[in-house]
């Protein structure tokens, strides 16, 4: 029995929903309109100025155009500088075929309420089996990107800082031992960005969310010395990055007509081209400190891609721009890391990867989650690898990556 | 090709676990967990049983908890 009652489940990929006072008790009171608050608002034919729930959204509502919902209601959702984030939930509910399902902008009080409640995360941690959690955020989106599109460039610094600061103050600080605290940065920003983890780790944070690739949403790539300050900034404060992948903004969707399932199968393809792009950029070789995770991104994929990336150095690396010393893979097992949920074909190729390069995750509250049965899931995914191996899986590698030790 | 494609083709990483939807893992896993500590109950051989059926109940106690609070209206 591999996975054994002593070993604890740390999950680095799980969501907080931020609750609705967040932003009104932090900002200062001049900034309570402009800055985020939930306002009730009828989302029967909307689906909000974000761009992703508002394609989920649509695509819900696909081949409904014309009928009326069967019960307009309010929704509540974000209001952020007039433009509108709505919060999603998955319609699944008891005695519905799963044909009848849909995902509409939700209230808080049809959500589970640990999604926003720290005490009930932690109840819902408990019967989950998982010691520790680590929660990207979820209206600003998994890397904070809602806030690169601000109007007011201070309301925006002060946003950020407020996320942060529940995080730190209050997430985390309810149940030391339980939330590993992540802060997001000020991405338009470099300088302020690096101030920011200075900050944040002088409280205590212990990981930054950060994209997964920067072109695309308007900034320059890992390839200039752009990021250099908040690199080092990540370096020298022992901060891993954390790249979910979507956080780029750019989601694989290969044609229009192409259905969501194809995009959704597709989307670990966005955390090979950060490995890709991370070994053959100059970051690793300027910060050799510095830790990348690749969130929900899955493993299974990483042996190919590590084979294909080292043969391309082999035969390639001499009229190139890249390092000629290092062996892609060598530097990988260094400096990166794979995160997965259900990933038995990872699991069965670790020594491919690195057992010390891989950790589990959970994904609560998103309903793909396997709540309350993440630990028999892992159980079963853990079946044939070693005692050993799967404690550094579950929770020896997260506790070494992120400092954070059992207490 | 299904008869009917599902209006949401498929989950992605945005939808929450609503109320009805945790209610509904809740109350078959607390099915699951009852058979698992009768069946413990039944047979105390193992040497470890004493701990394990205790574990199970706590985790059971806990569930149940949370799946009476579901019933409840939310605060918020």
């Amino acid at each position: 029995m591999p996975l054994q009652d002593h070993m604890q489940l740390i999950s680095v990929d799980d969501h907080v929903i931020e609750p609705k006072t967040l932003w009104t008790d932090r900002l200062p009171k001049k900034y309570h309109e402009a800055g985020p608050h939930i306002i009730e608002k009828d989302m029967s034919h909307s689906g909000g100025d974000e761009g992703l729930s508002k394609a989920l959204i649509a695509a819900s509502r696909n081949g409904k155009e014309g009928e009326e919902p069967q019960a307009p209601r309010l929704a509540e959702v974000w209001s952020y500088e007039g433009r509108i984030y709505p919060n999603i939930g998955l319609n699944a509910v008891a005695g519905k075929k799963p044909q009848e399902y849909g995902m509409e902008p939700t209230r808080y009080s049809d959500m589970l309420p640990g999604c926003y409640d720290i005490k009930a995360r932690i109840a819902d941690m408990d019967i989950d089996g998982v010691q520790a959690a680590m929660c990207f955020p979820s209206f600003p989106r998994f890397s904070g990107t809602a806030f690169l599109e601000h109007e007011d460039p201070e309301l925006a610094l002060l946003c950020v800082q407020a996320w942060n600061d529940f995080i730190l103050d209050e997430w985390s600080a309810y149940a030391p031992g339980r939330i590993i605290p992540m802060i997001m940065l000020p991405l338009w920003d470099p300088q302020a960005a690096a101030k920011e983890i200075y900050r944040c780790a002088a409280k205590g944070a212990r990981a930054i969310t950060f994209p997964e690739n920067t072109v695309s949403l308007g900034l320059p790539s890992f390839y200039t010395d752009h990021w250099d300050p908040v690199f080092r900034a990540a370096e020298e404060t022992q901060m891993p990055l954390c790249m979910h992948f979507g956080s780029s903004g750019k989601p694989p969707i290969t044609s229009p007509e192409a259905p969501m399932a194809v995009m959704i199968a597709l989307f670990g393809t966005n955390s090979m081209d950060a490995t890709a792009d991370l070994l053959f950029s100059p970051v690793f070789y300027k910060f050799p400190k510095l830790k990348v995770a690749l969130s929900e991104g899955g493993i299974g994929w990483m042996p190919y891609l590590l084979e294909r990336i080292d043969l391309t150095w082999e035969r390639h690396r001499w009229y190139q721009n890249v390092n000629k010393e290092v062996r892609p893979s060598d530097l990988f097992r260094e400096h990166m890391y794979g995160c997965y949920i259900d990933d038995f074909e990872g699991i069965a190729r670790r020594e491919q990867i690195g057992v010390d390069n891989i950790l589990w995750e959970c994904d609560y509250p998103h309903s793909d989650s396997n709540w309350p049965n993440s630990r028999e899931y892992a159980a079963k995914l853990l079946v044939d690898v070693p005692d050993d191996e799967a404690q550094k899986i579950v929770e020896l590698n997260a506790r070494k990556l992120f400092n954070f030790p059992r207490l | 090709m299904a008869e009917k494609d599902i209006d949401a083709p498929d989950w992605v990483d945005q939808d929450l676990l609503t109320r009805e939807e945790a209610a509904e893992r809740l109350d078959e896993e607390i099915v699951l967990v009852r058979e698992r500590l009768a069946r413990l109950e039944a047979d105390r051989s193992a040497p470890d049983a004493g701990s394990a059926i205790e574990m199970v109940r706590r985790r059971l106690a806990a569930m149940e908890q949370v799946r009476s609070t579901l019933l409840e209206p939310a605060a918020h």
